[in-house]
């Protein structure tokens, strides 16, 4: 009864913005299959999928990572320079075998973790400016370690990014498995629940006895980490190490993919099956206007309407 | 009051969101210079009335006219400009700007080139303010101002957009006496000029003072409306609670029961000579398990700090705090609360609830490294809390998965005693803990903590409800400008002896000279 | 308030400052890549006995004297050199022409300062600035963009310092506001490399392009050049796809994957820079492809690039020579005793194909 009283034409806009912002990311990726698939030659096969998922793989890595800052009210500028880095750092000790250049990798993606968090949780310095630092040196950083691309020869490095399971990728297994991994802690763990509380409420986390450093620490670390990976997958892939291009504008390709995908910026609330929908739809934009060899500006303007179609369906639900 | 035209009208006004019908059918006439008071429980309608009125909300089905005309406003702006401004519970305006700034924004005075004249403006905004009682320096930033005289350059800024309507939601909540009195003042004012006023509040004393007429909102319905001289008090609150008038008459006012048995024991809590530079000089207070101890006060006497650095929310720079003797790290919030101490604070919006997260979560927050195992939340044993204080708080949400947000301030206000609740604590430190909720919560808080007094936790309630500080305390230790001037045990409980310590005492020796007033 | 926020953003710094010390430390201490056993193949030393050779002053191309420029004759031994370069030595291009620059100042035993403007074009401008405020009788400037240089010019030219512009030209008056300009001709490469894909494609067939950063006119002029001597010489080579790679190598092969994806019968890729016909390179290694399924063709000639020719993958590689040092110096030498220079200097630059890639890998940058 109470529903038939409901004036259409106010509920209705309502609820279109609402739809938007949960399902509007998958009905995007589903619009530009099906239209791929109608006018795209060769699109599909499994070929072009494959190509698409590796394509993505690193995106969606350093996505989820964005996700979990921005699920803090945080936000982290320096997941490029962290690829980077991580690419640097496995050409320079990749000497000494795959595990030990991929370790000390981890090691530099945690003090750069660290040195964010360190920034955010304890001096208080605002999560943009503070990553902007590193966003910034993190590159330079790399560059000083090694200043050129680097070819690498290393079977181990290669099957890494050309091997597969099953058919199926290892950058897609990991990006995969990581995607599951991160949706698990986000939603099950209690570090995801004080992640979420400490984005939404801080100053309530802080009361209710949260140890929100320790947290914003552990996000900005976490960040950094899958950072790395992707940089270590796209180093891999390339089979070179390329410290100069590698990653550069991927923290916007990451916040564009985690913000489409229905995560707001406002934190407290983070989407991973979003997210990582995000990523695709960036990409399947992309691939869409390349395989037509649209002009490239269109991409750019493309995703500017994209994004600025999420935020509007996000505004939309926060006013009610 | 002669009978004037009405100036606001409104007609069958419809409004619901997901689950939940906030508003069913409402009318509501408002006269010039007339003093409208609008109750009911939270959750009754109130607030979402204000915001349809005001552009904030569309309204799902029904008419608004104003001064003869039907209208329809998409935004507050709107509403505004047309002549109806409002006075929210919580100050909205910008708290980084300069006070004359919040007063004349969106209709800052110019100079000849378009270009703001700030000389003016802060002439006329010392001027205006003068008017309200409140002197400051107008270049300041709004939040550099106490809580009661931002409430008053709302309450200014309303008042000169030139407004035909005024609508005021729980205006004096975070008012000293005295700058109530100013407020009613200000109201007589418009009502002499022909202004509308519409009063949202709590408090029964303030609704007799001021208003001519009653309007009750019950459950998103109009239950009431009429004159308010021919309604004595009690049949107003049965009217709003919906209950039988013997039923309200037996139960009193508030819902203390009185005085609780705990002289004896040790004391669960020992505060000694707690120190904030400008907020508190040296307090000290002790409470025994089993005890209410009141902390009296005005606003801006220290009481919040009080409380904020008991729990170590505050970090002291001298003096020390035990729970059952063992002194805790000062400055350390999960030191307090591992140690028993659970702080319900003031400001539950902003320091309370995290709204986006469910009732479920937010019940478990600060028990969720016990409800874990190796960093995993199990789910069965959250289930299990939250169901037991939903059931013992009676919390009303349409399941425990919906967000603290959508509810109504009664309702987070028990999610958050719950959240404490589960920790198992030893001294419960309530701020205002029925500041903003309706009658019925407000009840049921108030028989909740005589219960758990009765069950041996130590209580500081804080609460600018006169009566139910005094009601509900076993002893009041009285606060000025930061420090203790007294304190009533026994029969001295009563609001007389505790007006008398405000206004008699003094603070400690030495400080009174370096105190700043905050609000 | 104000006291504490300013002491935040100092503890802000050197948080950073050390931890990009720590890095650089660990890093150099120990680290161990692939091939530090094997000798280091080092680029810009053996770069310097290849410098270059002059084409042509272009042809109705002007001179330009001391007498016409206004300013002093100088003996260049005693002359300190400005030199300001426009990106990060990032890239083996940029590695190669600093590193030419560096040795010729030091071979004419001359004092030279120098400064990079990191790939942005306002700290260029106030390079060049410091540079003359410094007391640089003479610049050499490796332009970001061409627009944009009245101010520093205006500077340059009240002090009547010669400038001598290489690799790129900017836009402003011969013989005024600077002397003149050392380039390659990129418009020229564009159409060596469609000589080169005919000659590979058999001229017909579809072929894509890769193009470099958008808006940077050697992106334009390569591609200007590559399509119209495909129209002129060979009507039946399509271009079908045209998409940017940045000048990046993962870029290109991204871009690359998707060609391949869509346009399957693709015969050949011009890529208008090595990084990016080696990523071409291995995408198509990542489908299956094999050497010479695809042709490529490239414009460079850096050492990874011709390797890829001896390999099979690349089909030519047409070289944009960095070494600009020596003939630079030698330009402002000449012009400096107070003889006449040419406005418009063009250099000659080399090309690789299968027939000399592996004897001339070792003039590769």
């Amino acid at each position: 009864m109470a529903e038939a009283a409901i004036r259409p034409a106010a509920l209705d806009r309502a609820r279109v913005l609402q739809w938007m912002q949960t399902y509007g990311v998958y009905a995007g990726v589903a619009v530009l299959l099906v239209v791929n698939i109608a006018v795209t030659p060769h699109f599909l096969s499994a070929e072009n999928f494959r190509t698409q998922a590796v394509q993505v793989a690193p995106v969606i890595i350093v996505a989820l990572g964005m996700a979990l800052a921005i699920g803090t009210e945080g936000i982290d500028l320096s997941v490029g320079a962290v690829m980077a880095l991580a690419a640097s750092v496995t050409a320079l000790y990749l000497g000494y075998g795959l595990v030990p250049a991929l370790l000390t990798v981890a090691v530099f993606a945690a003090v750069v973790g660290l040195a964010n968090g360190a920034l955010v949780a304890w001096v208080g310095v605002q999560p943009i400016v503070a990553t902007l630092a590193l966003m910034v040196g993190g590159r330079g950083i790399a560059l000083v370690l090694l200043p050129q691309l680097k070819d690498l020869h290393n079977p181990a490095l290669a099957s890494l990014g050309s091997g597969d399971v099953l058919g199926i990728p290892y950058l897609i297994v990991i990006a995969a498995a990581l995607a599951l991994l991160v949706a698990f802690v986000v939603r099950r763990t209690t570090f995801g629940r004080q992640l979420l509380a400490i984005g939404d409420n801080r100053a309530a986390a802080k009361l209710a006895g949260l140890p929100v450093r320790r947290v914003l620490m552990l996000v900005y670390v976490a960040c950094a980490l899958l950072a790395a990976v992707a940089g270590v997958l796209a180093t891999a892939r390339l089979q070179a190490s390329d410290p100069t291009s590698l990653g550069n504008l991927m923290e916007l390709s990451a916040i564009t993919a985690v913000v489409v995908g229905g995560t707001p910026l406002s934190g407290g609330r983070v989407n991973i099956a979003g997210t990582v929908a995000g990523a695709v739809l960036i990409q399947l934009l992309t691939a869409t206007l390349i395989k037509h060899d649209l002009p490239p500006s269109w991409t750019q303007i493309a995703q500017a309407i994209v994004i600025v179609l999420a935020v509007y369906a996000a505004r939309g639900r926060g006013k009610r | 009051m002669a009978p004037s035209a009405e100036v606001l009208t409104v007609r069958g006004l419809s409004k619901s969101f997901p689950g939940v019908r906030a508003l069913d059918g409402v009318d509501l006439a408002l006269h010039a210079g007339e003093v409208h008071a609008l109750i009911g429980e939270n959750g009754a309608g109130k607030s979402t009335l204000i915001k349809v009125l005001t552009g904030v909300y569309r309204p799902d089905a029904g008419d608004i006219t104003f001064q003869g005309r039907p209208v329809s406003f998409a935004t507050p702006l709107e509403a505004q400009h047309a002549g109806i401004s409002t006075i929210y519970q919580e100050v909205n305006l910008i708290p980084l700007l300069s006070v004359a700034r919040n007063l004349f924004l969106g209709r800052e005075p110019r100079n000849r080139l378009g270009l703001l004249d700030f000389g003016r403006m802060h002439r006329e905004a010392e001027e205006t303010l003068r008017a309200y009682g409140v002197r400051v320096d107008v270049r300041q930033p709004l939040r550099t101002l106490g809580v009661g005289a931002q409430q008053m350059v709302a309450l200014a800024r309303a008042v000169a957009t030139d407004a035909r309507v005024v609508i005021m939601d729980e205006p004096t909540s975070s008012l000293e006496p005295r700058e109530v009195e100013t407020l009613f003042e200000v109201i007589r004012r418009l009502r002499a000029d022909g202004i509308a006023v519409i009063y949202v509040s709590h408090r029964l004393d303030e609704l007799y003072a001021m208003c001519d007429t009653v309007t009750v909102l019950r459950d998103g319905c109009r239950v009431h409306t009429g004159p308010l001289a021919d309604l004595d008090r009690l049949t107003l609150v049965s009217i709003m609670l919906g209950r039988d008038l013997g039923e309200v008459r037996s139960e009193g006012l508030t819902k203390f029961t009185g005085d609780h048995h705990a002289a004896d024991s040790e004391p669960v809590l020992n505060a000694t000579d707690l120190t904030v530079p400008h907020k508190l000089h040296g307090v000290s207070l002790d409470i025994r398990p089993g005890e209410v101890v009141g902390l009296g006060g005005l606003l801006g006497s220290g009481r919040t700090e009080t409380a904020k650095a008991i729990s170590g929310a505050l970090a002291s720079k001298a003096g020390s705090v035990t729970v059952a003797g063992v002194p805790l790290r000062a400055g350390s919030t999960p030191a307090a609360i591992r140690a028993g101490i659970s702080l319900l604070p003031e400001d539950r919006k902003s320091e309370g609830i995290v709204p986006g997260l469910s009732v479920r979560e937010n019940i478990a927050l600060a028990a969720l490294p016990r409800l874990s195992r190796f960093g995993l939340v199990s789910e069965a044993q959250v289930d299990k809390i939250v169901d037991t204080f939903v059931k013992r708080l009676r919390i009303k949400a349409s399941s425990p998965y919906q967000k603290v947000g959508e509810l109504s301030g009664g309702n987070q206000q028990k999610v958050l005693l719950a959240r404490w609740l589960a920790m198992n604590p030893k001294v419960l430190l309530l701020d205002e803990p029925t500041r903003g909720i309706d009658v019925g919560a407000k009840a049921e808080v108030q028989k909740l903590v005589d219960e758990l007094a009765e069950d041996g936790l130590g209580v500081l309630l804080i609460s600018s409800d006169l009566e139910e500080l005094i009601e509900g305390s076993d002893r009041v230790v009285v606060l000025k400008d930061g420090a203790v001037v007294g304190e009533l045990t026994g029969d001295d409980v009563t609001e007389d002896k505790l007006m008398q310590t405000i206004a008699a005492g003094s603070p400690g020796p030495g400080a009174a000279g370096e105190v700043t007033r905050h609000g | 308030m104000k006291h504490f926020a300013h002491r935040r953003h100092l503890t802000a710094r050197p948080v950073i400052v050390a931890l990009a010390a720590a890095m650089a430390l660990t890093a150099s201490g120990c680290a161990k890549s692939e091939d530090d056993a094997a000798n280091k193949s080092d680029s810009s030393a053996s770069a310097a006995d290849a410098g270059q050779k002059v084409v042509t002053p272009k042809p109705g191309s002007k001179g330009c004297t001391i007498a016409a420029y206004g300013g002093k004759k100088l003996d260049l031994k005693n002359a300190t050199v400005g030199f300001s370069q426009s990106e990060k030595e990032a890239n083996p291009f940029r590695i190669a022409e600093t590193a030419s620059v560096k040795a010729e100042a030091s071979k004419r035993g001359l004092k030279l300062l120098t400064a990079n403007a990191q790939s942005q074009f306002s700290k260029q401008i106030s390079d060049v600035q410091d540079l003359l405020a410094k007391g640089a009788d003479l610049l050499v400037i490796a332009p970001l963009n061409s627009d944009g240089w009245e101010p520093v010019l205006k500077a340059a030219a009240a002090k009547k310092v010669p400038i001598v512009t290489i690799d790129r030209k900017i836009n402003a008056t011969a013989c005024k506001d600077y002397v003149s300009f050392i380039a390659s001709d990129f418009v020229d490469q564009g159409k060596r490399a469609a000589d080169q894909m005919i000659e590979a494609t058999g001229g017909k067939g579809e072929v894509a392009i890769l193009l470099g950063a958008a808006g940077n006119n050697v992106t334009t002029e390569r591609t200007r050049g590559f399509k119209d001597r495909i129209k002129e010489k060979a009507p039946d080579l399509k271009v079908v796809f045209q998409q940017t790679g940045d000048f990046a190598r993962e870029k290109g092969q991204q871009v690359t994957e998707q060609l391949i994806q869509s346009k399957p019968g693709i015969k050949g890729i011009y890529a208008e820079n090595d990084e990016m016909g080696l990523g071409a390179v291995a995408a198509l290694k990542g489908a299956g492809k094999k050497a010479g399924d695809v042709k490529i063709v490239t414009v460079d000639g850096t050492r990874n690039a011709v390797q890829g020719i001896v390999d099979g993958w690349i089909s030519g590689v047409i070289e944009s020579n960095p070494r600009f040092g020596p003939l630079a110096f030698q330009t402002l030498d000449t012009f400096t005793q107070g003889k006449e220079v040419p406005q418009d200097v063009i250099i000659e630059d080399g090309a690789y194909d299968a027939k000399n890639a592996k004897s001339d890998i070792g003039k590769a940058f």
